[in-house]
C-alpha cells in the first residue's frame, strides 16, 4: 500500500474498524442517551473480557488454518472444576486454578495431537469436544452449581470490588504511555542505526499520540465511574487488566517469537512450511495448548464474575469467540489476522449487544442482527481483500 | 575423489507404486548434473528424498563419503543441501525477509526474532542477485515471478549451500531472469557447489550441465556426459526410455 508510511492493508483495516466502533458508540448514544456513560462503558469493558481473552488465542489457531469449536465447553468444564475444588473440596483458589489449567492443557494436548499427528480435521475433533466437554462440565460437579466466596478470587471477575481504583489506574495508564513512546523512539533509533528507511517523524508521533489518547482516555473514563456507596472511583476493572496482559502477551508471541512466525507460515502455505523444515505438528500441538492456557484464564474470570461455577458456563461462547476473531479480520483460509483485530471484533459484538439491549431490542432480534452483522463483516473482508489485491484462497 | 553426494540403490514406493526404483547417482563438487524425464518419472521424488521431504524406503545416501541420515528437511539443510522447489516453497503472506529465513530465523540473545539482523542480511543477499529489488517488506504474493525466485535462491546463497537442488528453476521466468539464474549456477559451480538441476528445458541442460541422467518410470535410463550427446538423442531417451548406444555411458571412477 503506502510504502513511505509503511502502512499495510491490515493496518488500514484496523483503523477502519476502530472508526466503525466510534460511529457505533455515537449512534447508540444518540438512540439511548446512556451508551457513552462511564457506567455503561465500564460494564461493556468487563463483559467483553472473557470472550476477548479467548479470541486472542483463537485468532492464532485460525491463522494456522485450524479451528476450535470446543472453547465454550472446555471453559465450562474447567470453570466448574475450579469452582468444585474450591467449594466442595476446600482447595485454595491458586491450587484449584492450577488444577483447572492442568485439565485444560490435557484437553489441548489431546485435541492438538488428534489434529496434528493423526490428521483428524480440527473441525471434527473440536465438534466432538464441544459435546464431550459440555458433558464433562455436568459430570465434574454432578450438575450442581458451585458457589464461590473467596474475595481475592472474586476480584478477578471484576464487578464492584474488582477494579484497580483511581491511583493504580492512572499509574498503569502513565506507565503504558511511557512504554509506548519509548518503544516508538527505540524502534526509530534501531532503524536509523541499520540505515533502514524511516517513516516521517510526524506520522510516528501522531501514532503515539493516538494510542496514548486511547489509553489515557480509557483510564479517565473508568476513573469517572464512582458508586454512591464507595469513597473512590472504580478505575480499570481487573478482567480488563487481565485481557490487556493477554493481548500484549499473545501479540508478543505472534510477532517476536519463532513460534509465532511459524504459525503464520503454516497458515500461509502449509506445504512450504513443511519443506523448509518447520516442525508443523509440534507447532500445531503447542498452539492448541496455548489456547488451553487462555481458556483457563478466561474460565477463572468467568467463574469469578458469576460468583459460581455452573454447568452451563460458556455455552455458545465458541460462536462469539470465532465471530470476534473473524470480524477482527482473521481469514478462515489462514495466514492472515491480528490479535488487535480480535480485540476490536470482540468489542464490536459487545457494543451491538449492549447497545440494542439498552434500546430494548428483544433477544430474538438481537441474535438475528448480530448474525447478519457477522456476515456483513466477512463480506466486507472478502471485498476488501480483493480490492487490496490480497489472494483469497 | 570422494563424491559430494552419492545416491546408492535408493527405492521409494507410494502405496503399490514404485516411484523410485534402485536409483544410483553421483554428484561431485563444482559439477552440474541435469536430471531429466517426463512428469512422474521419479526425478522430483528422488530429489525430495535428498531434501528430506520424503523418507527413503531403502538404499543409502552418502554425503562426502559418509552415510547420511536424512529424516527431515532440517537434516538435509544441516548437511549443506539446499533445495529450490519449483513451487519455490514461499509463504505468500510473509515478506521476503521472513521467507528467506523461514525455519532458520536469526535470534537475539534472548531467543527472540532478530528482525534487524535478518533484514540487514537479507538486503545484502538480495542485492547480490538483483540490485533493484527494494520492496522486501511486503508480502511476497505482491512480488513478480523473478523477485520470488530471487527470494528462493537467496536461501541457498545465504545458507552457503554445498549441494544445490534446483527443480525447474527457469520454468516461470522471463529471459532476463533466466539469464540471472544461469549466471548464478555458473558462479556457484565455480565456487565448488554441486548442483542437481531438474529440468525439461534443453537450453538449460546444454547450457549448464556437465552430465545428465534420464529417468523413466522410477528408474535411471542412462547417465552421459552432456557434450557426448545431441539434443535429439536426449529427447529420444526421455520419450523412449532406451539408453543411447552410440556413445558410452558415464561411469563413476
Amino acid at each position: 500500500m503506502n510504502s513511505k508510511l509503511q502502512i499495510s492493508a491490515l493496518d488500514l483495516r484496523l483503523s477502519l474498524m476502530a472508526a466503525v466502533l466510534v460511529v457505533m458508540a455515537v449512534v447508540f448514544h444518540a438512540a439511548t442517551g446512556t451508551f457513552l456513560t462511564p457506567e455503561n462503558l465500564y460494564n461493556i469493558a468487563q463483559q467483553t473480557a472473557v470472550v476477548g481473552i479467548v479470541a486472542t488465542a483463537i485468532t492464532l489457531v485460525i491463522v494456522a488454518r485450524q479451528i476450535d469449536l470446543s472453547v465454550g465447553s472446555v471453559l465450562g468444564a474447567v470453570g466448574v472444576l475450579i469452582a468444585w475444588l474450591m467449594y466442595s473440596k476446600n482447595w485454595g483458589w491458586i491450587s484449584a486454578s492450577l488444577a483447572g489449567l492442568a485439565m485444560a492443557l490435557a484437553i489441548g494436548l489431546y485435541q492438538g495431537w488428534l489434529t496434528a499427528v493423526l490428521g483428524v480435521p480440527s473441525f471434527v475433533v473440536t465438534l466432538g469436544g464441544l459435546m464431550s466437554f459440555r458433558g464433562a462440565a455436568f459430570l465434574v460437579a454432578d450438575g450442581k452449581t458451585q458457589p464461590i466466596t473467596d474475595a481475592t478470587f472474586l476480584a478477578l471477575g471484576g464487578g464492584l470490588d474488582g477494579a484497580l481504583g483511581p491511583r493504580l489506574s492512572w499509574a498503569l495508564g502513565i506507565v503504558l504511555v511511557a512504554l509506548l513512546v519509548w518503544s516508538g523512539f527505540a524502534r526509530r533509533a534501531r532503524k536509523r542505526k541499520h540505515g533502514f528507511p524511516l517513516r516521517p517523524l510526524a506520522f510516528d508521533l501522531a501514532l503515539m499520540a493516538g494510542f496514548s489518547i486511547v489509553v489515557l482516555g480509557f483510564v479517565g473514563l473508568m476513573n469517572a465511574y464512582r458508586l454512591e456507596s464507595k469513597p473512590e472511583a472504580q478505575g480499570v476493572p481487573i478482567p480488563v487488566l487481565i485481557w490487556g496482559v493477554v493481548v500484549f502477551g499473545i501479540s508478543f508471541i505472534a510477532n517476536r517469537t519463532r513460534f509465532g512466525r511459524y504459525v503464520f507460515a503454516i497458515g500461509g502455505n502449509p506445504e512450504a512450511a513443511q519443506l523448509v523444515g518447520i516442525p508443523v505438528r509440534r507447532v500445531t500441538i503447542k498452539l492448541f495448548m496455548l489456547l488451553a492456557v487462555m481458556i483457563t484464564v478466561a474460565a477463572i474470570v468467568a467463574v469469578a464474575r458469576l460468583n459460581a461455577g455452573t454447568n452451563s458456563l460458556g455455552t455458545g461462547m465458541e460462536l462469539y469467540v470465532i465471530a470476534a476473531a473473524v470480524i477482527g479480520g482473521v481469514a478462515l483460509s489462514g495466514g492472515s489476522g491480528t490479535v488487535l483485530g480480535s480485540v476490536l471484533g470482540a468489542l464490536m459484538i459487545q457494543f451491538l449487544d449492549s447497545g440494542m439491549l439498552l434500546m430494548d431490542v428483544s433477544i430474538g432480534s438481537r441474535y438475528v442482527i448480530i448474525g447478519q452483522v457477522l456476515i456483513v463483516a466477512v463480506a466486507f473482508d472478502v471485498l476488501y481483500r480483493r480490492w487490496t489485491g490480497e489472494r483469497i484462497a | 575423489m570422494t563424491a559430494l553426494v552419492e545416491i546408492q540403490n535408493v527405492h521409494k514406493a507410494f502405496g503399490g507404486v514404485h516411484a523410485v526404483e534402485n536409483v544410483s547417482l553421483q554428484l561431485h563438487p563444482g559439477e552440474v548434473v541435469a536430471v531429466l524425464g517426463h512428469n512422474g518419472a521419479g526425478k522430483s521424488t528422488l530429489m525430495k528424498m535428498l531434501a528430506g521431504a520424503y523418507p527413503i524406503d531403502s538404499g543409502e545416501i552418502l554425503v562426502n563419503g559418509h552415510a547420511a541420515k536424512i529424516a527431515s528437511p532440517a537434516d538435509s539443510q544441516a548437511l549443506g543441501i539446499e533445495t529450490i522447489y519449483q513451487t519455490l516453497a514461499l509463504a505468500d503472506n510473509l515478506d521476503a525477509v521472513q521467507n528467506l529465513f523461514l525455519g532458520r530465523e536469526l535470534l537475539t540473545r534472548f531467543g527472540l526474532l532478530d528482525d534487524d539482523a535478518m533484514e540487514q542480511a537479507a538486503r545484502e543477499t538480495f542485492h547480490r542477485l538483483n540490485p533493484n529489488f527494494k520492496n522486501i517488506r511486503v508480502p511476497v504474493r505482491a512480488l513478480s515471478g523473478g523477485q520470488r525466485q530471487v527470494v528462493a535462491i537467496s536461501r541457498a546463497l545465504y545458507f552457503k549451500a554445498r549441494v544445490l537442488i534446483m527443480d525447474e528453476p527457469c520454468a516461470a521466468l522471463g529471459p532476463e531472469e533466466t539469464r540471472m539464474v544461469h549466471e548464478l549456477v555458473r558462479r556457484l559451480k565455480s565456487e565448488g557447489v554441486g548442483i542437481f538441476l531438474i529440468t525439461h528445458d534443453m537450453p538449460d541442460v546444454f547450457g549448464l550441465s556437465d552430465r545428465l541422467s534420464v529417468m523413466k518410470n522410477g528408474k535411471v535410463v542412462g547417465t552421459y556426459r552432456t557434450t557426448d550427446l545431441t539434443e535429439d538423442e536426449v529427447l529420444a531417451m526421455i520419450i523412449g526410455g532406451k539408453p543411447v548406444a552410440r556413445v558410452e555411458q558415464w561411469a563413476p571412477q
